[in-house]
């Protein structure tokens, strides 16, 4: 177990009417840990990480940011995670540098003006600083969300698919940033992919999780060698077909 | 464990700081979608000239009776877009981000509700203010209408209203994470049903009889009444106001406590999913 813990959470549990996304599992990270959070569609990913960055309440356990209690104090928890998803718009009718200071300010930097230039260095983006969020591609958008999820310096990183959409060499960018990020800063990072090159490049630690469950935690090397497949992949894929097989009523949402 | 990072300012500096940036963030909504300036200009001046003009046609009468009831008309309307403007400009920017899925975004900062609501609300009274000028303006020039001769009295009648409107959007708000989007049509549409039962251009004995005991229970039925009061030159109605004040607080943290329980809804049935 890692000796400084900045995210943990235990026991968590949470339902949907019937079904149960999520199954009394427990999500252990350190500082400046790189994990990776897999499973096939349903397998209650998102729902974990949406627990963890307290927009959804579990039905059972807990969650401490930083030792904060995120269920008594959502707001302090809240200012030691960042979060990125490829699925999330930019804040429409704003500059990419007007959006990016809005964030910088609902975090509590009251000049985030050299923040914004450092994150948007590091992802090799300023030329887009000035651009509208509605003129920029899908993968600009995502890059300028995983700008706007460091610029506080986090302690907790929770991205949610940060490479989709992106052609193979902004990813590569992302990937370098984020582990530039967690080594230089400390900054521990939780993340869900399907591509298993991110997670063979930046995690040195994946959770697997089926049904709700976690059914493997170790290194992907480790993981790969325990189901007896060469890759990452070909645990997906098996876990896959058990889940598909043993959870078809299960669902990620409501 | 590791300590939490070291934060740049106090609390209430960081919370002061939230609230004016989701303020500027509702800025740029407005100043970049033109068409949003509707709610805040025309839709104001159209209500001017229509009231206005109902209020010159009904006073050409000659009566002391339709004299007065010209006045209510164009106070009335005034005073109605208080509530009109606070409502809307709060409860549309809550549901600006739910139109643009920028809901999980926020929700995932570390924004305070209260932080998020009092922000909203600061650059919603810029909107009122711009509203309510427009129609001050508008009535003074078309009318020639001198809304401030109606005096201070003005001021506290205002106020209540202003929170009425506020009490309404914190509701509308709360059906729409209960609900979803669908919802939304309820933030125009509740206050047309408030209109005719607040007396807001009559005195609600003006209202079929079954109908006045729920006109007398609302706060705004109060407050205009004490505009009347203004606009007949009897001086402020002090009980009337009182009454209006009460019920208005009543009122705000009645809506408070229902948002506050559709957000704990929200977060404990995952509802999020709805906006991602």
């Amino acid at each position: 177990m890692p000796a400084e813990l900045v995210l943990e959470a235990r026991g968590l549990v949470k339902d949907y009417r019937r079904t149960r996304a999520v199954d009394g599992i427990d999500v252990l990270v350190g500082a400046g840990e790189r994990v990776a959070l897999l499973g096939p569609n349903g397998a209650g990913k998102t729902t974990t990480l949406l627990m963890i960055l307290g927009v959804v309440a579990p039905d059972a356990g807990a969650i401490a940011i930083c030792g904060i209690d995120l269920a008594r104090h959502r707001s302090r928890a809240a200012e030691q995670v960042g979060f990125a998803a490829g699925y999330l718009p930019l804040t429409e009718r704003m500059r990419v540098r007007e959006y990016l200071r809005l964030y910088g300010q609902l975090y509590g930097i009251a000049d985030p003006g050299p923040r914004i230039d450092e994150g948007l260095e590091r992802f090799r983006v300023t030329h887009l600083a000035d651009a509208m969020g509605t003129e920029l591609s899908s993968g600009q958008r995502t890059l300028i969300g995983i700008v706007r999820s460091t610029l506080h310096r986090p302690r907790l990183l929770v991205l949610d698919e940060p490479t989709a959409s992106l052609d193979p060499d902004v990813a590569l960018r992302v990937r370098e940033g984020l582990i530039e990020i967690a080594e230089n800063e400390g900054t521990a990072l939780l993340m869900t992919s399907h591509d298993m090159t991110d997670v063979d490049h930046v995690c040195e630690r994946v959770l697997f999780l089926s049904a709700g469950r976690i059914v493997a935690d170790g290194t992907p090397e480790s993981i790969a060698a325990s189901y007896g497949r060469g890759n990452l992949e070909g645990v997906f894929l098996h876990l896959a077909g058990n889940h598909e097989a043993s959870a078809t009523q299960q669902s990620d949402h409501p | 464990m590791t300590a939490p990072v070291t934060v740049e300012l106090s609390p209430r500096a960081r919370s002061w700081l939230r609230m004016r940036a989701i303020a500027r963030r509702h800025a740029y909504v407005l100043v970049r979608s033109p068409h949003r300036l509707f709610d805040v200009t025309l839709w104001p001046l159209v209500d001017v000239v229509l009231f206005g003009s109902l209020a010159a046609f009904v006073g050409t009468s000659g009566t002391s009776g339709t004299a007065k009831a010209s006045g209510y008309l164009l106070a009335g309307i005034v005073l109605w877009h208080v509530i009109y403007q606070s409502q809307i400009s709060l409860s549309t920017g809550f549901l600006e981000e739910t139109w643009t899925r920028n809901l999980l975004n926020m929700m995932v900062t570390p924004v305070r509700e209260v932080e998020y609501v009092a922000g909203v609300a600061l650059f919603g009274m810029v909107k009122m203010v711009m509203g309510i000028g427009v129609m001050v303006l508008g009535a003074l020039a078309f009318f020639s209408f001198h809304a401030w001769s109606l005096g201070f009295g003005l001021i506290p009648i205002a106020v209540t209203l202003l929170i009425v409107g506020w009490a309404i959007s914190l509701f509308v708000i709360g059906l729409v994470l209960r609900f979803g989007t669908g919802a939304e049509a309820l933030a125009w549409g509740v206050m047309f049903v408030l209109l005719p039962l607040s007396g807001v251009f009559y005195p609600t004995k003006a209202l079929p009889t079954v109908m006045q005991p729920l006109a007398l229970a609302l706060p705004t039925t109060h407050a205009f009444s004490a505009l009347r009061g203004l606009v007949d030159k009897h001086g402020l109605n002090w009980t009337q106001v009182s009454i209006a004040g009460a019920g208005s607080v009543a009122m705000l943290l009645l809506a408070a406590w229902f948002l506050v329980a559709m957000l704990t809804m929200f977060r404990r049935r995952g509802y999020i999913t709805r906006y991602t």
